[in-house]
């Protein structure tokens, strides 16, 4: 909402002028500032002057020689423009003056005779686009008269400060330059010179009658009829207040409105009355009903739009935009003034579904004054008979079918300190109420009576509110409020660990948004039947790519490391932590959060073979997959295994089920190349994703085992094994039949070729024996390999190779 | 014989061999050769060990006193040795170190970490002011009902915000006991309001929250709009909680997240679910009220909006709105990031171009 500081003062004679204080004082009371400007006038030296005397000039055809009266002196001027004659008022720069900024007025002579300064247009003076001819004041500024010789800014209300403030959808009422002057009126407590029309009707009355079908979708609907206008230009002053506020002049039809929109909030609508039918009715649109509407778009309607129609045709859509056919046009006379109240909610999707959102619609759709109507109505009328020359109708056409009267809202004054913390006694608090407009019978609890402007205000909170706002924020005393305790649960302490070791681990974490598109889920080369694919739809994305929820964080990671790697990153490590969403038989979807990550590229580390230095790329791979998902586990202390596995997106040869607790939570290994290559990634891509809820359930409390004071047995035992046999289960299988004993077992080494049969492997095992409170005898230790030895023929038929070590 | 044949005072012949001593040892460039001559002046065929040998045939006195002699000398020569020797090692060992010198500016092998991103991190610093003046921290679901986003925080059916130009919805057809009304519809939640009325309906009071997380609209993706953004709620609900309370405690918040020195400032705002509302502002760090960037000139950074919880959402949660008060609060985490790291384009976050993320100390 636009207003200017000097349009304020129409209604309120503020204390201050300056702009700043002003902006503070909105700011205090809830209207952001989003811009202030003072507008300064681009002249200066330019005065009133009138014109006495007119004669030819004796040696050119295309200019005239004025003598114009400045007040306190008549200076003879030479002026190209033919629009006036003698008695013009107008701004005259004199010599010495300056027009746009820099450009100085001299005496200058033309053809022999001296013109001593310039007469101006509205475009020399930048006031305005004409300049067909110079500015004649007589009609726009007629109090000009009186000023000769004066400073010309004055008449033009300037300089003036405009303000572009925020209003909030709460407070339609404070859309108009008098709902903000009453704001100020309120901080102040100055008075507010409330709108008043005085219009002089004429017979006969308005033969307009109204009938409302639909008094939900509006409750009044007031009309007022003004005959005989001349469609042309509204005065300058009124072009400029509302090129100020952001509207764009028009004609003085149009213009009167608009105006009235801006200073009084209510918008209205001139019909053409000769295009319009006698008898008016608002009622709900038909299915499929058309109308043409003033931008000369064919609208189609639906039922739940409100129109306002004559017995023929619909001629508007309440409050959005009126027909073509009954517009106001260059050549009407006579007009009807429209001044409705109508239904917030259907205004609104109307306005939204058409695209047709207004400075009009977007006031009718926060709701405006019932009781006003009349008052809007009668002063665009005042406008039209003042600058379109026109009559008013007797007879204010107004159907109410049921009176909005004003809400009466109790405030147990105890209610005060209950919600802003401070006391603030019965008579302070029906004041600060009163400035507001609001009448209050000084009860217990205080009686107030809400101006029915104010659809925001219902309950005893919104008056607290309201007096929270005029007595000052800064006046309440701060107290921080300290809760019973809490802190972070298992999990959530849980949820930052695990983020800590992959950070930990080298990885960067990401964050992608939680849409994916189906050419995502094809490029992940998931099966038909991947539940996967069960994406649950967006109905209104902004884009086709953003069409499903993620039910895999994988696209996500996989674009973002494509984005790195396409920009020269040698070494890709990312993670995501974020919720997958996924159908479900419940009130909402599924929404478990994942872990994934990805590393693409290689990892650099210095190496020093003989006396030299060498950074060596080393690429990620599927062990770096299994390794991260190995130290995770082991730093949540949450027992996983890893198990082969094929499943999309992965390397069918490099993959892994995670299993925990006996389910499968994911999946690590190695991407698959052809959609490696999908995502715009080459070479081997480490990935995973796995559920993290298992991960976030806290273990039982670790328990301390005292260290062994005696000495360990360690010893080396490789096995034959077939060569598809995973590691897993010899491991399983030696620390089965090693029994209590083993401390230790980890593989160190895995071969294949010389010595071995066809099809065969060699794997060779470290292993750490060692007892709690005794020196293991080799006598205890032979029965232990025995064991051993038959464990692994016995699980994965795996031979002992060589003899003991 | 012997008498006869005796020698010369052997006395004489070991000063002389101790006077050559120094040299021969000095000589000497190699631990090797040294342990050489070592045998050679004090080994079992040297002259001293000749000596040694002889003396048992010698009478007891001067047997004593020769031995003594002999003693002295060769103690004398072992000094000399074991000194050489130590000086010679210590150049071997020397030499041996040179040989490993490595150019220690050389890149180390640095164990890489990787980084939080600065909005998770943001998060957690904001949730961390909080738990530590004893409130909890609870977290919901990101696709949510329009009860839990609209209904229950006053914000009716025919609400603007609710329009499919504001709010993302999502295609779900609810199952089961726990839907609020026939008409239900599921959408992404546009804020982590809520869980305001989650947790209240699941929770007696008094309440005393934070919820993290992420929340979606219906915006393109620009400098300063994202259609996935986050955010933290705050709610404290008690016997006695006032709008005092609510400044107190997001001055605290303002100042424990960006210095002791910012002041902070309310003025009126408007939101549906709470009454009196609020925005808060921090004074602008970058310019102390002169008029910056980062600022929009005003001296002011707007930081979150707040108030008093409305009357109307604790009615739908089922809280009895005369006995209890509550403030709320709602702060963006992506904007307290970008405003405390000079971050002016909203897209950084969502990238993941790792020059941006490997900047998030």
């Amino acid at each position: 909402m636009k207003t200017t500081l000097r349009w304020l003062n129409d209604f309120v004679d503020l204390p201050t002028s300056d702009p700043a204080e002003i902006g503070a004082v909105f700011e205090s009371l809830g209207f952001e500032v989003e811009e202030m400007t003072t507008v300064t006038p681009s002249f200066s030296g330019v005065v009133v002057g009138r014109v006495t005397h007119i004669e030819p000039h004796p040696n050119a055809d295309k200019v005239r020689v004025c003598t114009v009266d400045v007040g306190s002196e008549v200076a003879e001027i030479i002026c190209g423009a033919w629009n006036f004659d003698v008695g013009a008022v107008v701004p005259v720069a004199l010599p010495g003056a300056v027009l746009g900024g820099d450009f100085e007025i001299g005496r200058r002579e033309i053809r022999g005779v001296v013109s001593n300064g310039m007469i101006c247009s509205e475009q020399e003076l930048e006031v305005g686009d004409d300049h067909a001819g110079i500015m004649v004041l007589n009609e726009d500024y007629p109090a000009a008269e009186s000023h000769l010789g004066d400073d010309f800014a004055t008449q033009l209300h300037l300089p003036d400060t405009i303000y572009d403030l925020a209003v909030t959808p709460n407070r339609p009422d404070c859309m108009s330059v008098v709902g903000l002057a009453r704001e100020l009126a309120a901080y102040y407590d100055i008075p507010l010179r409330h709108p008043e029309v005085a219009l002089d009707a004429e017979e006969p009355p308005s033969r307009v009658d109204i009938r409302i079908e639909d008094p939900i979708g509006c409750p009044r609907f007031v009309g007022r009829e003004v005959r005989n206008i001349t469609v042309g230009p509204s005065p300058h002053w009124i072009r400029a207040r509302l090129e100020a506020a952001g509207v764009r002049p028009i004609n003085n039809v149009v213009d009167a409105s608009n105006y009235v929109m801006m200073e009084l909030g209510h918008p209205t609508h001139a019909f053409d009355l000769e295009r319009l039918g006698d008898q008016i009715v608002v009622r709900r649109a038909t299915d499929g009903e058309a109308l043409v509407t003033l931008d000369g778009v064919e609208r189609e309607l639906v039922a739940t739009d409100i129109v306002v129609a004559d017995a023929t045709q619909a001629v508007a859509i309440a409050g959005v935009m009126g027909g073509a056919d009954t517009e106001v046009h260059d050549d009407s006379r006579h007009v009807f003034v429209e001044a409705a109240m109508w239904e917030p909610p259907s205004v609104l999707v109307t306005s939204k579904r058409l695209g047709l959102r207004s400075e009009a619609s977007a006031r009718f759709e926060r709701g405006m004054d019932p009781n006003f109507c009349h008052v809007a109505a009668d002063r665009v009328a005042e406008l039209l008979v003042e600058f379109a020359g026109g009559t008013a109708a007797a007879r204010l056409v107004d159907a109410y079918p049921e009176v909005v009267t004003r809400r009466q809202v109790p405030l147990a004054l105890d209610e005060i300190p209950r919600l802003l913390g401070i006391e603030i006694d019965r008579a302070a608090a029906a004041q600060l109420l009163r400035r507001l407009d609001f009448d209050v019978k000084e009860a217990e609890p205080l009686l107030v009576t809400v101006p029915t402007r104010r659809h925001d205000v219902t309950r005893p909170a919104d008056l607290v509110e309201e007096i929270a706002r005029l007595h000052g924020f800064d006046g309440i005393p701060d107290r921080v409020a300290v809760g019973p305790g809490g802190g972070l649960t298992d999990a959530q302490r849980r949820e930052r660990r695990l983020r800590e070791v992959m950070v930990g681990a080298g990885y960067h974490e990401a964050l992608t948004f939680s849409f994916i598109g189906e050419s995502d889920l094809d490029a992940l080369a998931l099966p038909e039947d991947d539940p996967r694919r069960e994406g649950i739809r967006v109905v209104n994305p902004l884009r086709d790519e953003e069409g499903v929820m993620r039910t895999t964080l994988l696209p996500g990671i996989l674009k973002a490391a494509a984005h790195n790697i396409a920009r020269n990153m040698e070494d890709v490590r990312l993670f995501e932590f974020g919720k997958v969403f996924l159908p479900a038989a419940a009130s909402i979807p599924d929404q478990p959060d994942m872990l994934a990550f990805v590393a693409a590229g290689a990892q650099r580390e210095p190496s020093r073979e003989d006396a030299g230095w060498a950074l060596t790329p080393r690429q990620y791979e599927v062990l770096d997959a299994t390794g991260l998902v190995s130290l995770i586990a082991e730093e949540l202390e949450s027992p996983i295994t890893l198990r082969r596995a094929v499943v999309e997106p992965f390397h069918p040869e490099r993959c892994a089920a995670v299993g925990f607790e006996g389910e499968t939570i994911g999946h690590v290994g190695e991407l698959r190349p052809s959609v490696a290559d999908a995502f715009g990634l080459s070479g081997r891509v480490a990935i995973g994703e796995v559920t993290a809820a298992p991960m976030l359930r806290a273990p039982d409390a670790w328990q301390f085992i005292n260290p062994s004071q005696f000495p360990p047995v360690i010893f080396d035992l490789a096995f034959e094994v077939a060569d598809e046999t995973p590691n897993a289960d010899v491991l399983e299988a030696i620390t089965t039949g090693a029994g209590e004993l083993a401390e230790e077992v980890w593989l160190f080494d895995v071969f294949r070729g010389s010595g071995l049969g066809e099809g065969r492997k060699s794997m060779a095992y470290r292993l750490t024996l060692r007892a709690p409170e005794r020196t293991l005898t080799d006598a205890e230790i032979a029965p232990v390999r025995a064991r051993i030895e038959a464990a692994v023929a016995d699980a994965v038929g795996g031979t002992l190779r060589g003899g003991p070590t | 014989m012997t008498n006869l044949t005796r020698p010369m005072d052997p006395r004489s012949t070991l000063r002389a061999l101790a006077d050559e001593v120094p040299a021969r040892v000095a000589a000497v460039s190699d631990l090797a050769t040294l342990g050489t001559l070592e045998a050679e002046l004090l080994g079992r065929q040297s002259e001293i060990g000749k000596l040694r040998k002889e003396l048992g045939r010698l009478d007891p006195d001067e047997r004593r006193e020769l031995g003594a002699f002999i003693n002295e000398i060769a103690a004398g020569i072992r000094d000399r040795i074991d000194g050489r020797r130590a000086d010679l090692a210590a150049a071997e060992e020397a030499m041996r170190l040179r040989a490993d010198r490595v150019d220690v500016t050389l890149p180390g092998r640095v164990p890489r970490r990787g980084t939080h991103h600065l909005v998770t991190s943001t998060l957690a610093d904001i949730v961390d002011i909080f738990t530590s003046i004893g409130y909890t921290v609870a977290t919901g679901p990101e696709i949510e009902n329009d009860f839990y986003n609209f209904t229950a925080l006053n914000i009716p059916k025919t609400h603007p915000a609710r329009l499919e130009s504001d709010t993302l919805y999502v295609d779900f057809e609810p199952f089961g006991e726990d839907r609020h009304d026939d008409d239900v519809e599921i959408l992404l939640r546009t804020h982590t309001s809520p869980m305001q009325a989650r947790y209240m309906e699941a929770h007696d009071p008094p309440v005393y929250i934070v919820v993290p997380g992420r929340v979606f609209r219906r915006d393109d993706l620009d400098p300063t709009h994202s259609p996935v953004f986050h955010q933290v709620e705050g709610l404290a609900v008690d016997d006695g909680i006032t709008f005092g309370d609510l400044k107190g405690t997001l001055d605290y918040m303002a100042k424990q997240f960006f210095g002791p020195k910012q002041t902070v400032r309310f003025l009126p705002d408007y939101f549906p679910f709470t009454e009196p509302s609020a925005q808060m502002h921090v004074s602008c760090f970058a310019c102390d009220f002169s008029g910056c960037r980062v600022c929009s000139h005003t001296g002011w950074i707007e930081l979150a909006g707040c108030g008093m919880v409305h009357p109307a959402v604790f009615e739908a949660v089922g809280y009895d709105p005369e006995a209890l008060t509550g403030f709320a609060f709602g702060v963006g985490a992506d904007r307290f990031a970008m405003v405390r790291h000079g971050i002016s384009d909203l897209r950084h976050f969502f990238e993941s171009d790792l020059r941006v993320l490997r900047q998030f100390k």
